[in-house]
């Protein structure tokens, strides 16, 4: 029978949504579940651990582990694995799993695979599919380990309404600190803004803003709509934008349930990191735009335009 | 110090790939440096230019990987190495970790800088595997690098709450995203002089193994088969009064996409 551990997401003490969401693809799946959270003064999201569909919790709560490590945090990961002999072990997309899964794969002999977006269990086989080329085909891999070790790509499974698991708390003993690569400092996202990550829409500005008031134009709009505000590269490059708002295939990978493109002309590699959107509202000046292609709706116009009005009609109706 | 990094050659993504039968149609294809390789071996020679480092490139893979490696000696790379061996051809990331392993092991080297992930396979994989099989120390997603002494490093790396600053202690594995700099072209003169410079070309035998001792014998997965990806089909798109079109599309989003 297959075993799950999921990886939970915690964010500043915040029990993030992708852990619901693999907890109900593991169920889905007809497997055991156990989950695997690591951090500092996390004991009271034990509820919210089971709650998201777990019937064990792994818990590594100490000082130590306050800020994220790699080494450690993937040592944690391991236990959990040994402990609950999980078959599958999951992780949500998020730079903290990309860099902890394959450690823990090699720490396990265990099979590696990032970006799934699905795997199936026929006898003792197990297969994933993921995309790969920035998206422009899909793989089926056939794992040859009885293990895997997995990062799941973000939107790739739903959460199931009603789940519920059972309380059954374990704790992990901290592992020793990384003393060859140790975090000095954390210079934090900008405070009180909407994560990329798990916000329901998401708005990122291009080179069509051309300066930082058409940046500003449309960091006002995402403000008004409590959207994720992200950016294509070209905004990052030019130094208008941080590194870490870009989306795309080497930056964030968003799936919200509405992604506005404004002023993005669409580059094979940005929408590697958006075309999972449930539904694209692209604006740009140029007809021909290839952001078009994948749009659901098209705007064609100058942002500095049609931006003021998009923020008046939205909030129009949302009153 | 002695600097190791890895170029991949890969599929050129912005053309069109076409699949067949379960399997990536090879022809009309072509190959480019994987951009974040690309990304690694410019930060090497920086480093190079700063800190007076000696850098050597290795390159897996199996067929012609000339153009690309002379790209690299024009960018001011100065040894390179190339393992072609045809058996690499379906390898998985353990088995290129194992590789290089033994790349890094004939050598002496303080530091390895590969890029975060591939074009091809986008999986991400090897240099944190390579820095588990030996024991190292691994920062991904570096985006600045800077010598402090001969042991030590500091890095900065794009984490989920932030910019995360760390000080590593060498020997060490680094992935760099393509935050970290903007690659040069080269200059005509290092062109020229590229052109004159040896690859030592090599496959696994004279690396001292063999493609079962790395692992090829028992690939830990494995492509099944290759599909096209769903295209995503371009809906509705509006031209005219921005005015009027803004509001039919808010009200389009409204009704029937039901965003709001």
């Amino acid at each position: 029978m297959a075993k799950v551990l999921v990886i939970a997401d915690i964010k500043q003490g915040e029990l993030k949504g992708s852990t619901a969401e693999l907890l109900s693809k593991a169920r889905a799946i007809g497997a055991e579940t156990a989950v695997v959270a690591i951090g500092s003064n996390i004991e009271s999201l034990a509820k919210d651990l089971a709650d998201a569909g777990s019937d064990t919790q792994y818990i590594a709560d100490d000082e130590s582990l306050a800020l994220f490590s790699a080494g450690p945090y993937a040592s944690c990961v391991v236990d959990a694995a040994r402990q609950s002999n999980a078959n599958l072990i999951w992780f949500g997309f998020s730079e903290g799993g990309k860099a902890m899964a394959p450690r823990v794969a090699a720490q396990l002999e265990a099979a590696c695979a990032t970006e799934i977006t699905d795997v199936v269990l026929e006898a003792d086989q197990i297969t994933v599919t993921r995309p790969a080329i920035a998206n422009k085909v899909i793989q089926k891999v056939k794992i040859n380990t009885e293990r895997l070790v997995a990062v799941v790509r973000a939107g790739a499974f739903e959460a199931a309404e009603g789940l519920s698991g059972t309380r059954n708390v374990v704790k992990l003993t901290a592992p020793e600190a990384d003393l060859k690569a140790v975090i000095k400092e954390l210079i934090s996202d900008a405070g009180g803004e909407i994560d990329l990550a798990d916000a329901d829409i998401v708005i990122s500005v291009g080179r069509g803003a051309r300066d930082q008031s058409g940046v500003d134009l449309v960091k006002d709009l995402a403000h008004d709509l409590s959207a994720g505000f992200g950016s294509s590269r070209a905004m990052v490059d030019s130094g208008l934008m941080a590194h870490n708002k870009q989306v795309g295939q080497t930056g964030k990978i968003v799936a919200p349930a509405l992604y506005m493109a404004i002023g993005i002309s669409g580059a094979i590699q940005h929408l590697a990191g958006m075309n999972g959107s449930k539904t694209i509202l692209a604006v740009n000046k140029d007809p021909e735009a290839p952001i078009f292609n994948v749009a659901d709706y098209g705007i064609v116009g100058d942002l500095f335009e049609v931006v003021p009005i998009l923020k008046e009609e939205i909030n129009k109706i949302r009153g | 110090m002695k600097i190791l990094t890895t170029a991949k050659k890969v599929v050129d993504v912005e053309l069109t790939i076409h699949v067949e039968n379960g399997a990536i149609v090879k022809d009309g294809l072509q190959y480019v440096i994987n951009a974040w390789d690309e990304n690694a071996v410019e930060a090497c020679v920086q480093l190079k230019e700063k800190n007076g480092v000696d850098t050597t490139l290795v390159s897996l893979g199996s067929g012609d990987n000339t153009d690309m490696i002379r790209k690299c000696y024009a960018m001011g790379i100065d040894n390179a190495i190339h393992i072609d061996d045809p058996a690499l051809e379906n390898a998985d990331s353990f088995v290129f970790a194992k590789v290089l392993q033994k790349v890094y092991e004939a050598g002496d080297y303080d530091l390895i800088i590969t890029g975060k992930q591939a074009q091809d396979t986008d999986s991400g994989q090897t240099g944190i595997i390579l820095a588990e099989f030996l024991g190292l120390p691994c920062v991904s997603n570096v985006i600045a690098i800077e010598v402090i002494d001969d042991g030590k490093i500091r890095v900065s790396r794009l984490g989920d709450l932030g910019t995360e600053i760390l000080e590593v202690t060498l020997p060490a594995v680094i992935t760099v995203s393509d935050g970290i700099n903007e690659p040069r072209l080269p200059a005509m003169r290092g062109i020229m002089m590229a052109k004159k410079k040896k690859i030592q070309v090599m496959d696994l035998e004279a690396l001292g193994t063999s493609y079962d001792e790395v692992g090829g014998g028992a690939l830990k997965s494995e492509v099944a088969a290759f599909m096209e990806s769903e295209k995503r089909q371009g809906g509705q798109k509006f031209e005219g009064d921005a005015a009027e079109i803004t509001a039919n599309v808010v009200g389009l989003l409204v009704n029937e996409a039901k965003v709001f």
